[in-house]
């Protein structure tokens, strides 16, 4: 899946509409249990889409195989991002590209300081698009004020990545690193999960300031109310490693109201890798 | 003293030279040891080899060392710091090379005042010496005495600095810390040829005095290190120590402490930073003669290549020794199927009204945060040095400011990797 040698993707321009992330009937495993089977789903430019489902369905384990995870073996199937063939790349690559992935969980990593973590990473990234690298000072500024969007206290800076953040403290770190990468299409797992009311609107508001007319967005959720602040264009039901349904604003508000069984008992017997595609 | 037939050839011819350099028949500074030359039989020697020391040239030994790098803030004296250079000799200088005004607080002790080992064989009361601890005994010259008094802290930082092949030094130090009194005590030993650094240090805490150690060595693969240092604490005392070693072909460090009635505090902080062939080892011991002593102990180590870190962590709590409170924590990094971690923990516990712990792992680089690291666009290769150098950052992090000072750690910070493209 990763190769040793990769050619990043060279950033141009992008329109309204082009098609970001093409997933066709993809298949993935861990540790010989398949998680995915025949997973497919287009996103274009503009666009939010919600990813939701029950625990397990395999929502993380897509998130992950779209950011290069080792531990995940695609089996069949394919993912293009931009026409490009995004398995092809290692992690790194996929990330300096403009693909970011906001952990569900996101890692605790001692002795590596925050602010470093993010400078290396953002300069990751801007190399990558021929921005030139800033500098501790030059950084330092922007970080700063691009807390602001998450309204971060810069004291987090000082301190190791997520070491001892609390799960709210966490998924703001997780934002603010979305806002640096400035990525063209952000997968959030669970970003609205274990935040306080405040939080999620600061959140939400974060992730709407960051969603383009040029840019795509994932989010995987199990609450209406993140889907209350930002509307998704597409909600997407995961169940057992397959897309089982999709739908719009209204499927995620059916599913708010009246579970997972409904929607099992409906698609009973059909064909349920006839996913409709946008 | 049966010395032939106990030791190596290499020992006799280097005993020799010492002795006639000296101009004694038999070694200086310490009354002749029974030498006992360790083989990889005994268990304490189990994991060293001693190729790298033997393999100078005992006839061609010299005592040259060169000027230390000094940090700016470290250059100059002052009423409550002095920086001192230490020689194959004893000899000592500060940075401008003269004889330092001594801040207020510290006093060089008469040389009648100093018999090497006066403090060692306190804290190792029966036994022999260890073989590091030898060799500097039976290397000629001055010791470098101290007497520390009154309570406003006072600095010290002695640095050793070896530059020419086939150097052969072994320095003595004495500090007696008056009762009250407080030392903070910095040392910078590099050597960048292949030589011997044998390093031997004496501290009497008083009652209430403390000292603040930090150490950085450093070698090359050719360079071996035996550093032994033997503290005595008296009650209420503090010991604090931060040791950081890397790039040595062998270096064997040996603390010995002893709290002689207990109701003191003893911290030892260790990084060793094992690549290449390096073998670091260190070898500590703590004894406990009386009840209410503390222990925090941590050692990390970090193996890459073909490194090999070992470490014996040994305390010893007899009956006496009610209520002692220690801890003992190695943590270990292995990057390469080749390195090799050997920690061992040795505690010896008679008394049952104690609290003794003590752990150690054994890790690699995890798989998720190297993940993590990528999946912000971060290189694997520059990925693996920042979980690396965070991995150093909890020992490095106690580091004082004039130890962090010298531009040598960064050395060790910048762990050899091309940078990512
Ligand atoms: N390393 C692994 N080994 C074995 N099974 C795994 C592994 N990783 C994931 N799975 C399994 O894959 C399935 C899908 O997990 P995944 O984390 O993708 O679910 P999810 O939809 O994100 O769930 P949640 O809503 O609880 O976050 C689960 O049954 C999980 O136990
Ligand atoms: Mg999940």
């Amino acid at each position: 899946m990763t190769s040793t040698e990769t050619t990043p993707i060279r950033e141009s321009p992008v329109q309204t509409g082009d098609v970001l992330l093409s997933i066709k009937n993809l298949h993935a495993c861990v540790e010989g249990n398949e998680i995915l089977r025949g997973v497919s789903l287009r996103v274009r430019a503009g666009e939010i889409h919600a990813l939701m489902g029950r625990n397990g369905s395999g929502k993380s384990t897509l998130s992950k195989v779209i950011a290069g995870h080792p531990a995940y073996t695609v089996t069949a199937g394919s993912i293009h991002y931009r026409g490009r063939d995004l398995l092809a790349l290692s992690p790194e690559d996929r990330a300096r590209s403009g693909v970011f992935l906001g952990f569900q969980y996101p890692v605790e990593i001692p002795g590596v300081s925050n602010l470093e973590f993010l400078r290396v990473s953002c300069n990751a990234r801007r190399q990558h698009r021929g921005q030139e690298e800033l500098d501790t000072f030059a950084f330092e500024d922007h970080v700063r004020e691009t807390m602001a969007i998450v309204q971060m206290d810069p004291a987090f800076l000082e301190r190791s990545v997520n070491e001892g953040f609390s799960g709210g403290e966490k998924k703001r770190n997780e934002v603010l690193q979305m806002a640096l990468l400035e990525p063209l299409v952000a997968i959030l797992d669970e970003t609205d999960s274990g935040l306080d009311i405040d939080a999620l609107r600061i959140v939400a508001n974060g992730v709407k300031k960051l969603a383009l007319p040029t840019t795509a967005t994932l989010l995987i959720t199990h609450y209406q109310r993140l889907l209350d602040a930002i509307t998704p264009d597409f909600v997407h039901v995961m169940a057992e490693g397959r897309i089982l349904r999709t739908g719009g604003k209204d499927l995620a508000m059916a599913l708010e109201q009246r579970g997972y069984d409904w929607m099992d008992e409906e698609t009973d017997g059909a064909d349920r890798s006839d996913t409709p595609q946008p | 003293m049966s010395t032939a037939t106990q030791s190596p050839p290499w020992l006799e011819t280097l005993l020799q030279v010492l002795a006639q350099r000296s101009g004694h028949s038999v070694p200086q500074r310490a009354s002749a040891p029974d030498w006992r030359w360790p083989t990889r039989r005994s268990e304490a020697w189990r994991f060293t080899d001693l190729r790298c020391l033997t393999q100078l040239d005992p006839t061609r030994l010299h005592t040259r060392t060169a000027s230390p790098p000094w940090p700016d803030v470290l250059r100059q004296g002052s009423s409550r710091h002095v920086a001192l250079q230490l020689d194959g000799r004893g000899h000592w200088r500060d940075p401008q090379g003269e004889p330092p005004p001594w801040p207020h607080g510290l006093m060089p002790l008469p040389s009648e005042e100093i018999t090497p080992g006066q403090v060692a064989h306190t804290v190792i009361p029966s036994g022999t010496l260890p073989l590091g601890a030898q060799l500097n005994g039976a290397t000629p010259g001055p010791s470098l005495g101290l007497q520390v008094s009154g309570p406003a802290p006072v600095h010290l930082a002695l640095a050793i600095q070896v530059e020419q092949a086939q150097t052969w030094l072994a320095p003595h130090v004495l500090l007696v810390v008056e009762p009250g009194a407080r030392l903070c005590l910095t040392w910078h030993v590099a050597a960048t040829a292949q030589a011997a650094v044998l390093p031997m240090v004496e501290v009497q805490l008083g009652a209430g005095a403390r000292l603040e150690e930090a150490a950085m060595a450093w070698g090359c693969p050719g360079a071996a290190f035996l550093g032994n240092s033997f503290v005595h604490q008296s009650p209420r005392s503090v010991y604090r120590r931060i040791n950081v070693t890397w790039g040595w072909g062998l270096s064997r460090d040996e603390p010995f402490i002893r709290q002689s009635q207990g109701q003191a505090e003893t911290h030892l902080h260790g990084l060793a930073v094992a690549r290449g062939q390096s073998l670091l080892d260190t070898h500590s011991t703590v004894s406990f003669g009386g009840p209410a002593g503390q222990l925090r102990h941590q050692h990390q180590a970090l193996a890459d290549d073909r490194g090999h870190s070992v470490f014996n962590g040994r305390v010893v709590v007899p009956r006496l020794a009610q209520q002692t409170d220690a801890s003992q924590l190695s943590r270990n990094l292995l990057l390469s199927t080749r390195a090799r971690i050997d920690t061992k923990p040795q505690l010896e516990i008679v008394a049952d009204n104690v609290q003794c712990t003590h752990g150690a792992t054994v890790s690699c680089l995890q798989d998720d945060e190297l993940f993590y690291l990528q999946s912000r666009g971060i290189g694997r290769e520059q990925a693996s040095r920042l979980l690396q150098r965070g991995f150093c950052e909890e020992i490095l992090q106690r580091l004082p400011k004039a130890v962090l000072a010298w531009p040598s750690l960064q050395r060790l910070l910048e762990i050899p990797v091309p940078d990512q493209p």
